[in-house]
């Protein structure tokens, strides 16, 4: 059984308008629920649709309408009798007749033919036309002019033709194109009856009293004017209403990963730094204890700036004592990396590499008992493909503190792992950094990625940090969230992170 | 990081015992290596340590495994000390003063009593191959060869040779050419020529009879180093920029060889001067000094609760000797390594082997307080607003081609950064404004839905003679319309409403920039300094990203906005 509120008030109405077994059409409908014919229209086919009314029978009822030349034909008189007419008047010769009847030869021709065939007109060897006698206007001109007539005042219904004025109709009138008098329109003409679901709906209308008069769009005007007040709204099918696509700003996904990623380190007590995407060899690498002669510090790893291709200085005690930690350890309790220093080579400029530069920076003006991070961009000489971008975001930090050790940081990267990453089972190995000594990874096995690298980290040596004016122990760590990031995004190349499509960011969920 | 094809044959042999994928994989960590795969006959490892040359071959790996699984311990009885060199049996190596200054130190030694078999000449030549590429950085500061040693005539002669005058056959052709013809003619000349092009003497290495052995980093003889399954004499040779290095180098081969089951006999290399280690060395050669690591230092790094004790057993097991003295720990490392710089060196040893996941973890006591940098938090505020206004935010890279950051733009580009080295011209600029980003991404999105509105805050870098690098770097934030109704109107619109919510107040000031359509552009003046510029973006650049769709943008320097 249909739900009658989510009928529409058209419906409403016709359901309401016809008892049971009682036949009607579009124009019954009209009248007796005072619809025009397009809601007439509507109801039926709607109601037809849900099986409330059905068919009793189909009719094409044919009618004729008078076209623009039939009307001229019925103000100037048809061809023939206006040869006739001029004919009787005086000799009129064959060439004359377009000119005098003011109509071209093509449209005289025919009837001029049928005159002389009826032998009402003859033509004489100097081509001039007479009337003979006894002559009596053409049947067909008779019926065809009371057909324009007729057609005058309204459609001209076949039904009402008599068979030698259908005979006649049929050659004056055509479906298509106007140069007919007459234009054939064929109408389908239908006889419905409610159905008996039809019936029950209206039997169920009133029960609920429902009258199609409820109110459907909740103006301003009503709500203003108080019509409301004793009226019924219209139900809409709530389970199924249409919906339409929203043309919306969002903000961006992957940038909104990193907030939340930002916001869970400041809830964990960290201060976040940032800095310029240029650096120069001293703090990307000399700083952070890397040896000049290091295979990652190769011009295959790093992207050199063209101009300027050095900067101005590296400021000092800085400079003096990275450079004597290289060559000897002095100031680390360490032998160094045992080479003469270039000085000249730590001036390149080059983009940034590593977010740990900015930790390096971040060294030189720490407190102490301190915690910061960065979300940084990062630069390699890489070939970009799903798994590498021309520049890429690390997340890194450092935590200073006069007994921070291995325990606190396995116990940071704990936390790490358990509030960034959701991560359930943890592990720790051995990792390698020129930086940090000790140096651990942490591994864990994530809800949905199974297991892989959250992060390197370590404690900084004393070579970092002497050098730098650091007496105390600084926790260094850096985490990997792009993994994280596209399994959040539900993408699998790390290019889509930065995509240029509009409708992506608009449309993407999560 | 080094990957390596360790041979399962000789593995299984040197570590004595069958050991499964699975359980290789649980020790791998002592090792900082990772299992990579598996191909026939080999296992592929990657190497974490670049400072660990020694675990780049499958002598070294099986080493460091069966001293953490099994405590075996190494001894090799090879090697000379400053204070006691082997004798030679009159194996001498002259390092001759002509020889590149850019190249002063090479050294070698020979091996004898087994003949090489296919496996094992393979893998000699792949740990050569990593030696050369990545601790010799593609044999800039060091490469080595192998000779056949039953046909020199000691002593080998490391000298400087005139390019010109000097021809040997190298390696796999059978006629002499010049030394400067081997640049030129051989795949490794044109590979690795460029190490010592141009220098007035080129390295060479021969024997006393004349015999040509190598022209150094590039390519061996074909004739005694042509070095061929079933020769069991051989002269190892390193040469580099750095003694210590090349010793070390030396050092892990001897004991690869020694491992493998090789006699190592040990030959004295001459200098013409005196080095650190006085003018003649018996190679291989212990360099190494003992490394204390003082009881306060090891507790600072690893916390109490480990005795000292305990820690001599931890570094017995990374293969490390050590004695327990009243101040600390001292450790003396093994031939083959050259990574104990310091205490903390010594201290991580000493917690690889106690186990990482051994450790008691400890929350930090310290309380300190979190925050956002000031212009993440004015970001944060800026995209609140933008995004209310109808924008959506985007994010994109930092690098570009010329093209579309410079010549789409229709600007000089002489304040752009560019990139020396970029290996793609996709990637050759940094970006000097969003806007160029913002409209490439427009060009990307013809078939989204119109109106488009977008913004990005991020960060653009310029040149600025005003500070240490010479560059700039910017936070901005640019915002782009495109649109049938994208016309000035609008666009100041979004302007004003925009400093509306940032509480401040602007003006703005005509200008003529060849980005905007003249007489439609101005700059945003805040406090009296420019704080950015608006305007409607010129068709031609329009056309030049191929967008049909009328734009308006507008960026606006955040850091200024801030003050």
């Amino acid at each position: 059984m249909i739900d009658v509120r989510n009928l529409h008030p058209l419906e409403i109405r016709l359901l309401l308008g016809f008892k049971e077994g009682e036949k009607f059409d579009n124009e019954e409908i009209e009248k007796r629920c005072s619809f025009n014919p397009g809601h007439a229209n509507q109801a039926v086919s709607w109601t037809l649709s849900k099986n409330l009314i059905s068919k009793v029978s189909s009719e094409t009822i044919v009618s004729y309408e008078l076209s623009d030349i039939g009307r001229d034909a019925l103000v100037k008189g048809m061809i023939a009798r206006r040869i006739i007419s001029l004919v009787a008047k005086a000799g009129v010769s064959i060439a004359d007749l377009p000119k005098l009847l003011e109509e071209d030869q093509k449209s005289i021709g025919s009837d001029f033919a049928l005159l002389k065939k009826a032998g009402i007109l003859s033509v004489t060897p100097d081509k001039k036309i007479e009337l003979n006698e006894n002559h009596e206007i053409p049947r067909y001109v008779v019926v065809v002019e009371s057909l324009l007539k007729r057609g005058a005042e309204g459609p001209v219904m076949d039904l009402d033709l008599s068979e030698e004025e259908r005979a006649e109709m049929q050659k004056v009138s055509k479906k298509r194109g106007s140069d007919a008098f007459f234009r054939t329109i064929e109408r389908d003409h239908s006889v419905y009856c409610l159905t008996d679901e039809g019936v029950a709906a209206g039997i169920e209308l009133k029960k609920e009293h429902i009258t199609g008069d409820e109110i459907g769009e909740v103006t301003k005007d009503l709500l203003e004017s108080g019509d409301w007040h004793g009226k019924r709204f219209r139900a809409y099918d709530v389970e199924h209403v249409p919906v339409s696509k929203l043309l919306v700003a969002r903000e961006n996904p992957y940038s909104a990963f990193i907030r939340s990623i930002k916001d869970k380190l400041v809830a964990m007590g960290f201060e976040e730094f940032d800095g310029g995407l240029v650096e120069n060899e001293f703090w990307n690498g000399d700083a952070l204890f890397m040896p000049q002669f290091h295979p990652a510090r190769d011009i295959h790893d790093v992207y050199y700036i063209e101009n300027p291709s050095h900067s101005k200085k590296i400021d000092e005690p800085y400079l003096t004592n990275v450079a004597n930690v290289h060559e000897n350890g002095k100031g680390a309790n360490s032998k160094g990396w045992e080479y003469p220093f270039d000085r000249q080579f730590s001036l390149r400029n080059l983009l940034r590499s590593q977010g740990t530069v900015l930790s390096a920076h971040q060294l030189t003006k720490a407190k102490v008992p301190s915690r910061y991070f960065g979300v940084v961009r990062c630069f390699r000489y890489d070939q970009v493909d799903a798994t590498h971008g021309s520049d890429f975001y690390q997340t890194e930090g450092i935590v200073l503190g006069d007994d921070v050790n291995l325990k606190n940081l396995l116990g940071l990267l704990e936390m790490f792992a358990k509030e960034i990453a959701g991560a359930k089972e943890i592990k720790y190995v051995p990792g390698y950094f020129p930086f940090t000594e000790p140096s651990v990874e942490v591994h864990i096995k994530h809800p949905v990625l199974g297991w892989f690298e959250l992060g390197g980290s370590g404690i900084f040596r004393k070579e970092v940090t002497a050098p730098l004016g650091i007496k105390c122990p600084v926790l260094a760590w850096g985490l990997g969230i792009d993994r994280m990031a596209l399994m959040n995004l539900g993408l699998n190349d790390i290019r889509e992170l930065f995509t240029g499509n509009i409708e992506n960011v608009r449309l993407r969920r999560g | 990081m080094p990957k390596i094809d360790v041979n399962k044959r000789i593995f299984q042999k040197l570590y004595g015992k069958n050991i499964s994928q699975e359980a290789l994989e649980e020790v791998f960590p002592c090792a900082k290596a990772e299992f990579d795969g598996e191909e026939g006959d080999f296992i592929k490892v990657e190497l974490n340590d670049t400072n660990r040359p020694d675990l780049w071959s499958t002598p070294g790996l099986a080493r460091q495994l069966s001293s953490y699984v099994k405590g075996k311990t190494y001894s090799y009885d090879f090697f000379s000390t400053p204070k006691k060199p082997l004798d030679c049996e009159g194996r001498e190596f002259v390092i001759d003063a002509s020889r590149p200054d850019a190249r002063p130190y090479s050294v070698g030694f020979c091996v004898t009593g087994k003949k090489l078999d296919d496996d094992t000449l393979k893998l000699l030549i792949d740990f050569q191959e990593k030696m050369h590429s990545n601790y010799g950085r593609k044999r800039k500061s060091i490469s080595m060869g192998l000779y056949r040693s039953d046909r020199i005539d000691f002593p080998v002669i490391y000298k400087g040779a005139d390019p010109k005058k000097n021809s040997f056959a190298p390696l796999h052709e059978d006629h002499e050419m010049t030394l400067e013809e081997v640049l030129d003619n051989t795949e490794k000349g044109k590979e690795f020529g460029h190490l010592i092009a141009g220098w007035k003497k080129f390295p060479y290495l021969v024997d006393s009879s004349g015999k040509t052995l190598s022209m150094p980093p590039i390519i061996n003889s074909n004739d005694v180093g042509a070095l061929q399954v079933g020769d069991s004499s051989i002269f190892i040779e390193i040469n580099g920029q750095y003694l210590k290095q090349v010793l070390l180098a030396a050092n892990i081969f001897a004991c690869d060889f020694a491992d493998l089951g090789f006699k190592v006999l040990p030959c004295k290399t001459i200098f013409p001067e005196e080095t650190e280690f006085g003018k003649e060395i018996t190679v291989p050669f212990y360099f190494q000094e003992k490394r204390l690591c003082p009881k306060a230092d090891l507790e600072a790094l690893l916390g109490t609760g480990i005795s000292l004790d305990k820690a001599a057993e931890c570094l017995g097991k990374m293969g490390v000797k050590s004695q327990v003295r009243a101040k600390g720990i001292v450790a003396f490392p093994p031939e083959y390594r050259n990574d104990f710089l310091a205490a903390s060196d010594v201290a991580e040893d000493v917690a690889i082997g106690f186990g990482l996941n051994n450790f008691k973890k400890e929350m930090l006591t310290d309380f300190t307080v979190g925050r956002l940098s000031p212009a993440e938090e004015f970001n944060r505020k800026v995209q609140k607003i933008l995004i209310g206004l109808g924008f959506s935010e985007m994010i994109f890279n930092y690098l570009s081609s010329e093209k579309e950051y410079i010549g789409n733009m229709l600007v000089s580009g002489e304040d752009a950064v560019r990139i020396q080295n970029a290996m793609n011209l996709n990637y050759k600029v940094v970006r000097p404004s969003i806007i160029p980003s913002l409209l490439k991404s427009e060009s990307q999105s013809g078939q989204a839905v119109y109106p488009h509105r977008i913004f990005e805050t991020g960060k653009t870098c310029v040149r600025d003679d005003n500070t240490v690098t010479g560059t700039r770097t910017d936070d901005s934030v640019g915002i782009l319309e495109c649109s049938a109704s994208a016309n000035l109107n609008n666009c100041v619109s979004v302007l004003n409403s925009f400093m509306y919510y940032l509480n401040l107040a602007y003006e703005l000031k005509e200008c003529d920039d060849p980005r905007f359509i003249s007489g439609r552009c101005a700059k945003v003046m805040v406090s009296g300094e420019q704080a950015g510029i608006l305007g409607e973006v010129n068709p031609q650049v329009l056309e030049n990203f191929g967008i049909t769709y009328p734009s308006f943008a507008i960026e606006l320097d955040t850091v200024r906005l801030r003050k």
